[in-house]
């Protein structure tokens, strides 16, 4: 099977992020490859286990390849960065067209990507390669099923009130959602392997692209504004006994915060 | 600009669900200061009476009523979705931020070659037809205020109970229909069942309040104390990443980072810490309530009401004293 896996690094979720300016974030130092995407990277290479075939990591950006490094370290065979500086202030859907454009002569059979990335929390990215694809996808999927690695999956998605049992021909594009499988840790020695290895690095041009179809020219939506998030009144404290302070409670949710 | 502002109306098994009045009611307040009107698009199978639950929130309503839209796939609901777009070309187009609006909107955006602001927690409609579209990012620790090029519609996901629902907004739609443009030989997925959850309550995204408690509850059947407690406030019950990693709890209730956001009127945490990855995922909740051992506990930080005490002995006098003050 060919898998490639849609990969991003992001910051941690410890990571102390503030608001510089309207256009600007102060972000901390500390990073991680995506929790969903690690799940991602797992459910390609248990397939790889199962049928045979490669996964590739895939990722676009500027900065950090280290999600692709994880990957490699997880186990996957080959790592492409795109990386361009007219990337800069692009939008989720000019992420999608770079990555399309890289996959669209690949002989792809399925792409798994992660339900979100944990740093602008959108989930385009996925559904919108595969649009560009011209290929099904399933988001947020929690199980995945396959006899014929050619022809059809059948996955689980999470829905409100249950699970939705799917069948989808491939090839597709799956997002996958916590549940779905435990990603392995790699080895030290993987690791080790994984700071060494080749990372090919394409840009837009090799891409068939300009600026104006990927760059941040083509950005649909934009942030006007960056803010802080709203400030919570300071907590009041109920320090009567019990269970008076549970009376106390009550009549304030109902008569000052009138939530009850 | 163009004169509609649309809501994508969305049904399971032929009743709307909540967040679809709160965005026509959003619609309708929007619409009075652009002066468009409010079309619902409505797709599915059998959608007669669930078309009349609309009729007195939206101006027009768009059906598609085909069987072979009986269960939704984003492969033929955007079939039948963009070109009906493409033809009428509204200004904005709303979903709610559920499992099938993220699913849906993104793949639509990108084939409209339009604008999508997924996720948000606040919008706005200037006189001239822009939206802004204020959504969290990095889990909620900054808010980003996003704004559309050119391209229509503007399109974006809305989490439930941002806007309140008026239920007398006295609309009477004109109802459309469309015939359904899908091919069933050419689909290349197909909803095979869905397997639903026990119990009848609503998910933890669309309740109006959510009590939750942590591992501090100690054993899986000790959560009953908490369901009987929702059970008195018609609330749904949530909890941590901890108990769902331990097996205790269905991973569809997990609040947090990893797991839902939710944005309720109120929420009740017991026993719980506040790790970020948890206070993450409470961030658009109105009134949060936490009772914990521990007075240090991080959780008071991010509440309006704090209680120190025994989740074990509280639990259950609350929901008795709530019986009484609910009565009244």
């Amino acid at each position: 099977m060919d898998i490639y896996v849609l990969v991003k690094q992001v910051p941690d979720p410890e990571a102390i992020i503030k608001v510089k300016s309207d256009s600007e974030l102060e972000i901390e130092n500390k990073y991680f490859t995506n929790f969903f995407d690690e799940i991602a990277i797992e459910a390609g290479l248990k397939l790889k286990e199962k049928f045979g075939g490669k996964v590739t990591v895939l990722t676009v950006d500027n900065k950090k390849a280290d999600a692709l490094r994880r990957g490699i370290a997880m186990g996957a065979d080959d790592a492409i960065q795109i990386t361009d500086p007219a990337l800069e202030g692009s939008d989720q859907l000019a992420t999608a067209k770079a990555l399309a454009a890289y996959l669209k002569d690949k002989p792809f059979d399925l792409i798994f990507a992660g339900r979100q990335a944990m740093d602008d929390d959108a989930g385009i990215v996925g559904p919108a390669v595969a649009e560009l694809l011209g290929i099904p996808h399933v988001n947020t999927i929690i199980g995945l099923e396959m006899e014929d690695p050619k022809k059809e999956a059948k996955v689980i998605r999470e829905v409100e009130g249950g699970k939705e049992i799917l069948s989808c021909f491939l090839p597709a594009l799956f997002t996958c959602q916590k549940g779905l499988n435990h990603p392995r840790i790699p080895q030290v020695m993987n690791v080790m392997k994984a700071m060494k290895a080749q990372i090919k690095k394409l840009d837009l041009a090799t891409l068939g692209l300009s600026a104006a179809d990927a760059g941040g020219q083509a950005a649909k939506i934009k942030v006007r504004k960056y803010l802080p998030p709203p400030k919570r009144p300071p907590v009041r404290m109920i320090k009567e006994d019990f269970p008076e302070n549970l009376k106390i409670l009550v009549k304030l949710l109902k008569e000052e915060a009138k939530v009850i | 600009m163009s004169d509609e502002i649309w809501v994508f109306a969305e049904q399971q098994e032929g009743k709307v669900r909540k967040v679809t009045f709160e965005l026509l009611t959003a619609g309708a307040e929007f619409s009075k200061k652009t002066n468009q009107a409010v079309g619902a698009i409505l797709l599915g199978s059998g959608l007669q009476e669930t078309a009349k639950s609309l009729t007195s929130f939206a101006d027009k309503i768009y059906l598609m009523d085909d069987p072979s839209l009986a269960s939704y796939t984003s492969e033929a609901y955007l079939i039948n979705m963009a070109p009906l777009i493409k033809e009428h070309q509204p200004s904005v187009l709303l979903g709610g931020a559920t499992s099938t609006g993220k699913d849906l909107f993104p793949r639509l955006a990108m084939h409209l070659q339009t604008g999508y602001a997924p996720d948000c927690t606040g919008l706005a409609v200037e006189e001239n037809g822009r939206l802004i579209a204020n959504r969290p990012i990095y889990g909620g620790k900054v808010f980003a205020e996003m704004v559309f090029s050119e391209a229509r519609p503007q399109m974006a996901t809305v989490r439930n109970n941002t806007f309140l629902t008026n239920q007398n907004l006295n609309k009477s739609a004109q109802v459309i229909p469309i015939s359904s443009k899908t091919d069933s030989s050419s689909l290349k997925m197909k909803v095979l069942g869905l397997e639903k959850a026990a119990g009848m309550k609503l998910d933890i995204t669309e309740a109006e309040i959510v009590v939750a408690a942590g591992r501090g509850i100690k054993a899986p059947e000790n959560f009953k104390m908490l369901e009987d407690l929702a059970d008195v406030l018609n609330a749904s019950v949530g909890t941590t990443r901890a108990t769902v990693d331990e097996g205790w709890r269905d991973q569809k209730d997990q609040i947090g980072k990893s797991g839902k956001n939710i944005s309720t009127k109120l929420y009740m945490a017991f026993g719980i810490s506040g790790a970020i990855h948890h206070i993450l995922g409470i961030g658009t909740c109105k009134t949060v309530v936490a009772v914990d051992t521990d007075p240090n506990a991080l959780i008071f930080n991010y509440a309006d009401y704090g209680i120190v005490g025994d989740l074990f002995k509280i639990i259950p006098a609350l929901s008795e004293e709530l019986k009484k003050a609910l009565k009244e």
